[in-house]
């Protein structure tokens, strides 16, 4: 894979859920070779606050009337500075992107595929259900294999109903089970995404793959529950960045590794390039013990 | 004549020049260490040049200085190690690196291939450290120089050897014995006098100054009291230091006679001309690689065009020809 930096345009911006909007860009090149999970950067040209770019992960590609491919798009919520600058992007204003960037979600192994999403960690599971569910390859360029999945279910968890952002995407992806959960109860389970991950682990059933995205303590939930389960997992990281491409150091993730003389001893590795996806029993959460 | 058609067909192509594109030489000394442009990149914002494959075209560059060595391997500090301020970013990596013999055996092979220098950026604790390495990368050939990193914020317990001229004097005469390498003091612009410090370097026998890195500072979430960086004090980067970083490159080239190697700050091709003509010999540019990756490598063609534009022959033609302030000039 190799990444491009780009002039990108937007070609739509529009609410998904309370302060949470997804912009739709141009760039073209990055999206023939974005895979789910992946990320790109996103920088206004030619501003100095903010500075740097923000990684954000693919939400989908999108494709014009004949099928070509026509563009990406992300979700964010407006939380800080550059959030708060995207939010007043228009259709045509021109931001500049680079990526695909990180290491992505692996395709579908076959079985039970359970994805769990926090708030706007959501945003990489709609590729990866279309891809397995067939309905999407990645990257376009050159398709990776995909063993199709007996189930795919997303298990979303929000505050509340409000925060619940492009569920319609989901819910239209055929084959898709979408089960939802809320903090309030204002919409599907009350209580934490994690206890409707745990009645998939319960049930018997072809062996079941877990992919995560999302808060820091919902991560580390999910973990546990892996590694008690015995069940494959893949959690994505969100980490600080400044660059996105492994040359800055910042967005170091702890993970544990065997030294040569096989004591069991840990490093740091960039999220941006090792990463963001890790396998679960091989992250070390710092600021949750 | 055979002589006078010779003279005609040497003058013919200069009278045209003035109207088409003089050949420039952007070719920089500094001191032992010859450079094709003096367009560099400062070492901890270049990976190890293999992770801006997909942006930079190498030979376009002056040279390349990768992520500082250490003796030792060192895992850095704990994150969060980056935090943006107002255009600027406070970085705490702590010289996140697998220590000189990994670094020889997965990373130098690679750098020695680029069409471009290879300047190696080393930092000790101790000037034994410095040494040590120093003697241990003399044998390979493609590293055209060594940069010494004496003034990374983020790592020392005590006193670096940056804030001290004794000090600084002590471990670049140390290392200028261990090698015969070119050597560049890469200097700490957190002392009261980086003259006094330059000086200290160049007379030791420093090549050439990097002028500077990065400046401690620190940033806080008042609503916890938790400071943002997991190591508390950060060093700055970024467009918010470039009139800091002028005027200590300033400073010193009224001050010191030693090339010096301007780095602060850098985005754009009018901050390089701005370093030049403030007596910088060469420039690294620097965090602007992690906004934009590609821009290294454009820089060159930029400055090739300003020199043409301005019929200079050569870019020493623009260094230090800044002038004296206005208020300055008046004779009493």
């Amino acid at each position: 894979m190799s990444a491009v930096q780009q002039k990108a345009r937007v070609l739509l911006h529009e609410a998904m859920a309370k302060n949470t909007f997804r912009l739709r860009l141009d760039g073209v090149e990055l999206a023939t070779t974005i895979t789910p999970g992946q990320f790109f950067m996103v920088k206004i040209p030619g501003e100095n606050d903010p500075l740097l770019g923000r990684p954000f992960a693919l939400f989908d590609i999108c494709k014009d009337a004949e099928g070509r491919v026509a563009g990406l798009e992300f979700g964010y919520v407006v939380v800080g500075k550059m959030t708060g600058r995207l939010a007043q992007l228009q259709a045509g204003d021109e931001v500049e992107i680079w990526g695909p960037l990180g290491n992505g979600f692996p395709a579908s192994p076959g079985g039970r595929l359970v994805f769990v999403a926090g708030g706007i960690g959501q945003t990489p599971f709609l590729a990866l259900a279309r891809e397995a569910l067939g309905v999407q390859s990645y990257p376009q360029q050159n398709p990776r294999k995909v063993v199709q999945p007996s189930s795919v279910t997303l298990c979303y968890g929000a505050r509340n109903a409000e925060f619940l952002a492009g569920v319609e995407d989901f819910k239209s992806v055929p084959g898709l089970k979408v089960e939802l959960a809320t903090d309030d109860g204002s919409e599907g389970h009350r209580g934490y995404v994690t206890q409707l991950l745990e009645e998939h682990l319960k049930a018997p059933g072809e062996p079941v793959t877990i992919y995560a995205c999302g808060p820091e303590p919902m991560l580390k939930a999910v973990q546990k529950l892996a590694l008690s389960y015995n069940a494959t997992c893949w959690l994505s990281l969100e980490t600080p960045m400044a660059c996105g491409f492994g040359a800055c150091f910042s967005c170091v993730a702890k993970i544990r590794e065997t030294t040569p003389a096989g004591e069991e001893s840990w490093d740091y590795r960039r999220t941006c390039v090792e990463g963001p996806v890790f396998e679960a029993r091989e992250l070390i959460f710092e600021n949750h013990p | 004549m055979p002589g006078s058609n010779l003279v005609s067909f040497i003058k013919k192509p200069s009278v045209m020049s003035l109207t088409s594109n003089l050949p420039v030489s952007l070719n920089v000394q500094l001191g032992r260490l010859s450079l094709k442009n003096p367009i560099l990149v400062a070492s901890g914002t270049f990976g190890y040049a293999r992770e801006m494959s997909a942006f930079v075209d190498y030979a376009q560059l002056g040279g390349i200085i990768p992520k500082t060595v250490t003796r030792e391997p060192r895992a850095g500090n704990p994150p969060p190690r980056t935090v943006e301020t107002t255009a600027g970013l406070l970085n705490s990596i702590g010289l996140d690196n697998d220590g000189i013999e990994v670094f020889i055996t997965k990373h130098l092979e690679a750098l020695s291939l680029l069409p471009t220098a290879l300047i190696v950026n080393i930092a000790g604790k101790s000037t034994e450290d410095f040494v040590v390495m120093a003697r241990r990368l003399d044998e390979f050939n493609p590293i055209q120089a060594l940069e010494l990193n004496i003034s990374c914020p983020n790592v020392s317990g005590g006193v670096d050897y940056g804030t001290n001229p004794t000090m600084t004097a002590e471990v670049v005469a140390a290392v200028r014995q261990a090698t015969s390498k070119p050597i560049i003091a890469k200097l700490t612009p957190n002392v009261t006098s980086v003259v006094e410090i330059a000086r200290a370097a160049a007379n030791a026998g420093a090549d050439a100054l990097s002028l500077v890195n990065t400046f401690q500072g620190f940033a806080v979430d008042w609503k916890t009291g938790e400071p943002r960086l997991g190591n508390g004090l950060g060093g700055l980067s970024g467009p918010a230091i470039k009139p800091l970083a002028l005027r200590i490159v300033w400073q010193v080239a009224q001050a010191v006679d030693c090339p010096i190697i301007g780095v602060g700050g850098i985005q754009s091709l009018d901050d390089v001309l701005e370093f030049l003509v403030c007596g910088a010999t060469a420039v690294q540019v620097g965090t602007a690689n992690f906004y934009n990756p590609s821009l290294s490598s454009q820089l060159t063609s930029g400055l090739e065009k300003v020199l043409q534009d301005r019929g200079c022959s050569r870019v020493q033609e623009l260094i230090k020809t800044v002038k004296v302030p206005k208020n300055q000039r008046k004779t009493c």
